[in-house]
């Protein structure tokens, strides 16, 4: 009983502050003996930098400090349904100091303003000086309901939100994530964002649960910028959210991006310093989906049906969704996972489920795609009609090609195979990583594809095309067809393969099955029309056709095999 | 005849803190003895009397000052959990001249008194912008709240409990954090220094 006692008395004689952490030994003790560098010459009330127990204004909670006003300009995206009003409650008392506009030391309750060391008056520049200027911070004082979530669509309905998470009034302030009178997780987090645990108690991403953003291991290997330049944390899945997004003073305003220029959100660690695959170094290359040549052009709200011309990685990567799941042609891999695009009639898809659906979002029905380095007997630039499956022919991209007898084929490809775009246009190399990010070829080309006239046959002139089409069945002769087409055509006049056949595919819209089969539409700077001025194939059935041209100053009029 | 106990009882402590720390409420704040609106030049009278002394207040010490009949707006906040109630107890005791709304020379019963309290110590009825006063302060509070400190386990800093020494039936009142006497001859009439918030942090675990 004596001993109860004796340890009764000795937990009084222990500062209280020691059970738990405390506001006393955190930075937000402005008074003499705060641990900060920014404190009070003298003073040693704490509570007072913030609170009055009389006269206080606004009334909760006690405030001791001047209202800054309404001045501030508001974060804004494209992607955000709140109504981000200016600041108010308990975010305005945090902003009475973090606007950097009224002096720390100025306070309701004394007549003149507390001295500060240094001769510090407001808050000095840097990460915690947020300025008036809150467009590139996370918007606070919006009504935060279930109506937002359910409009948003990717935020966790509030009444499914428990404490330590705290709204106030309905409203997220800066309180639902900071509270100033604890420093437990640094920053005065209420709880911690290794692994987005803070973020994720709000924000509900798509796909999130199984992207490699979420999920990976990888740690930086200390080369170049440092990725996680906010963070103490040093893989990317302790990161999470934060491998990209940067909650206060963000490089890109809208959506919180570390870096203004989009593509270092992704290619600071997609450089072989995190990521194992160095998409950057492809982006060196000639022939590059150019990432670099716009910027602020792309925004996450734009529809499927890419409009004003430009390309971000995030046209093509759902940095939400990614991850490294496999796939087979034409299905969607994991690294394209989550995307928009536009499916083979032209509508929009939200997310794709075949890869070329991303391709149909800039090379179809865009007013300002791109167009065929070739002039073909018949123009077609809208690659979705191209590999239409109901054209005369086309690389069966969408569906198993026309032609039931392939015997180039390599296996395992047959009649029946599915390719995907990526097959053909992707970084050159081996070990390159997937996709077409960069190549030394003209048009994205994994491999070499000479398509000028009188090239020497070559395995190399027409890598691209070997590496599913049998060389010696293409050129080695034999019967008829081969002899008089391929082998005289490619090795004995060194004619490309591209002077005849059109790579995608003839749309039905303009081609027929008597002409343009086999892929065949004319490149028109190599095969002219006949002294008749007569330009057409004919398709004769298996084996047999015949052609009215002139080629190499030859004419051919109705000239069969 | 309990009473007459209590208030020698009372009147000896109030002897005993003057001896000890030699503080006293003459030459305080609440020294009122030479103002020109309490020509009787005593110092008690203002709020007490020995005899007719007003009991309509429970507890009320011999209290001699007319009472004020104002409803009060209360303090509320978004993060409060404790349940505030209009002012009751003693404090209706400090607002009978803080609200403003007495003359502080309606006392000994005088009711046409035309000196009124101003400045600072002017709380008004609208008591929205002041520490919260007359709620229970329990060891459910504190655990509710999170950020307070159960009352009847934590030191006051005066001796004893919070809830011994500072609550007044497991209320927080005016006189919780003011010496109305000025016992202990900090400024503001406080209970005990505030330097280092010490005695926000008493109750306060922030």
């Amino acid at each position: 009983m004596i001993m109860i006692r004796i340890k009764l008395i000795l937990l009084f004689l222990i500062p209280a502050w020691l059970f738990s952490q405390s506001i006393v030994n955190t930075v937000h003790n402005l008074s003499v003996s705060g641990p900060g560098q920014i404190k009070a010459v003298s003073e040693t009330e704490i509570c007072i930098f913030c609170h009055t127990p009389h006269n206080s204004a606004p009334k909760g909670p006690l405030w001791n400090r001047e209202d800054p006003g309404l001045n501030y300009s508001l974060y804004n995206s494209t992607t955000t349904q709140a109504v981000i009003g200016q600041p108010d409650g308990s975010s305005i008392l945090c902003l009475s100091c973090h606007d950097g506009t009224i002096a720390l030391g100025s306070v309701l309750s004394r007549p003149v303003p507390i001295d500060f060391s240094g001769g510090i008056t407001v808050m000095p520049a840097g990460n915690t000086n947020l300025t008036t200027d809150l467009t590139d911070d996370h918007p606070v004082s919006f009504v935060y309901n279930s109506a937002l979530a359910a409009a948003d669509g990717e935020l966790v309905d509030p009444v499914n939100i428990s404490w330590p998470i705290v709204l106030e009034n309905d409203k997220l302030q800066c309180t639902a994530c900071h509270d100033p009178h604890k420093n437990i997780y640094t920053d005065f987090l209420v709880i911690t964002t290794q692994y987005s645990n803070l973020c994720t108690q709000c924000h509900d991403k798509n796909y999130w649960i199984s992207s490699s953003h979420r999920n990976s291991t990888a740690t930086w290997n200390g080369s170049g910028n440092d990725p996680w330049f906010h963070t103490p944390y040093t893989t990317v899945a302790e990161n999470g959210c934060e491998n990209c997004h940067n909650p206060h003073n963000a490089g890109l305003n809208e959506r919180l991006l570390n870096y203004q220029a989009e593509e270092n959100n992704c290619l600071y660690c997609h450089n072989g310093n995190v990521a194992s695959t160095d998409i950057q170094l492809q982006l060196t290359k000639a022939y590059i989906h150019d990432v670099y040549a716009y910027n602020l052009i792309h925004d996450a709200s734009e529809g499927a049906l890419v409009l004003t011309k430009h390309v971000e990685c995030e046209d093509c990567h759902n940095p939400h969704a990614v991850n490294n799941t496999s796939a087979n042609a034409p299905y969607v891999r994991g690294f394209n996972k989550g995307v928009k695009g536009i499916n083979l009639s032209g509508g929009d898809v939200d997310p794709v489920q075949y890869e070329y659906e991303i391709c149909f979002r800039c090379h179809a029905d865009s007013p300002d795609k791109p167009a065929s380095p070739t002039s073909r007997q018949i123009e077609q630039n809208n690659v979705r009609l191209e590999f239409d499956v109901g054209n005369p022919s086309f690389h069966p991209i969408a569906g198993p090609g026309t032609n039931p007898d392939v015997p180039s084929l390599i296996p395992p490809l047959t009649e029946s195979s599915l390719i995907y775009c990526t097959d053909c246009h992707a970084s050159d190399g081996t070990g390159s990583p997937a996709g077409p990010h960069g190549s030394i070829y003209p048009q994205i080309l994994k491999f070499n594809y000479t398509t000028a006239d009188y090239t020497p046959e070559s395995y190399s002139a027409y890598e691209l095309c070997y590496q599913c089409h049998d060389r010696n069945e293409i050129i080695g002769g034999g019967n008829n067809f081969q002899e008089k087409v391929h082998k005289k055509h490619i090795t004995e006049e060194d004619a490309p393969c591209n002077a005849c056949h059109d790579p995608h595919g003839i749309s039905s819209t303009q081609g027929n099955t008597t002409n343009n089969t086999h892929l065949i539409n004319f490149d028109i700077g190599i095969v002219h029309p006949n002294n008749m001025g007569q330009l057409y194939f004919e398709d004769l059935g298996s084996y047999k056709g015949r052609c009215t041209l002139k080629c190499h100053g030859k004419n051919h009029r109705r000239k069969s095999y | 005849m309990k009473t007459l106990i209590k208030l020698f009882a009372g009147l000896f402590i109030l002897f005993l803190a003057q001896v000890t720390l030699g503080q006293n409420i003459s030459g305080s704040a609440h020294d009122f003895s030479s103002e020109t609106w309490n020509p009787s030049g005593e110092i008690c009278i203002v709020c007490h009397t020995p005899h007719h002394a007003d009991i309509s207040v429970t507890d009320a010490p011999l209290w001699n000052h007319q009472l004020s009949t104002a409803t009060y707006t209360v303090y509320s906040s978004s993060t409060l959990d404790a349940t505030v109630g209009q002012p009751d107890g003693i404090s209706k005791l400090c607002l009978s001249c803080h609200d403003g709304t007495v003359a502080l020379d309606n006392f000994g019963g005088k009711t046409n008194g035309t000196t009124f309290i101003s400045g600072d110590e002017l709380l008004g009825t609208d008591l929205s912008d002041d520490h919260p006063i007359s709620f229970v302060y329990d060891a459910t509070l504190a655990s509710t709240d999170g950020g307070l400190y159960d009352p009847t386990t934590t030191n006051s800093g005066l001796g004893g409990t919070i809830d011994a020494d500072m609550l007044f039936g497991t209320k927080l009142e005016c006189a919780s954090c003011h010496d109305v006497h000025n016992g202990s001859g900090v400024a503001k009439l406080l209970v005990k220094s505030n330097a280092a918030s010490a005695l926000c942090l008493t109750c306060h675990n922030k």
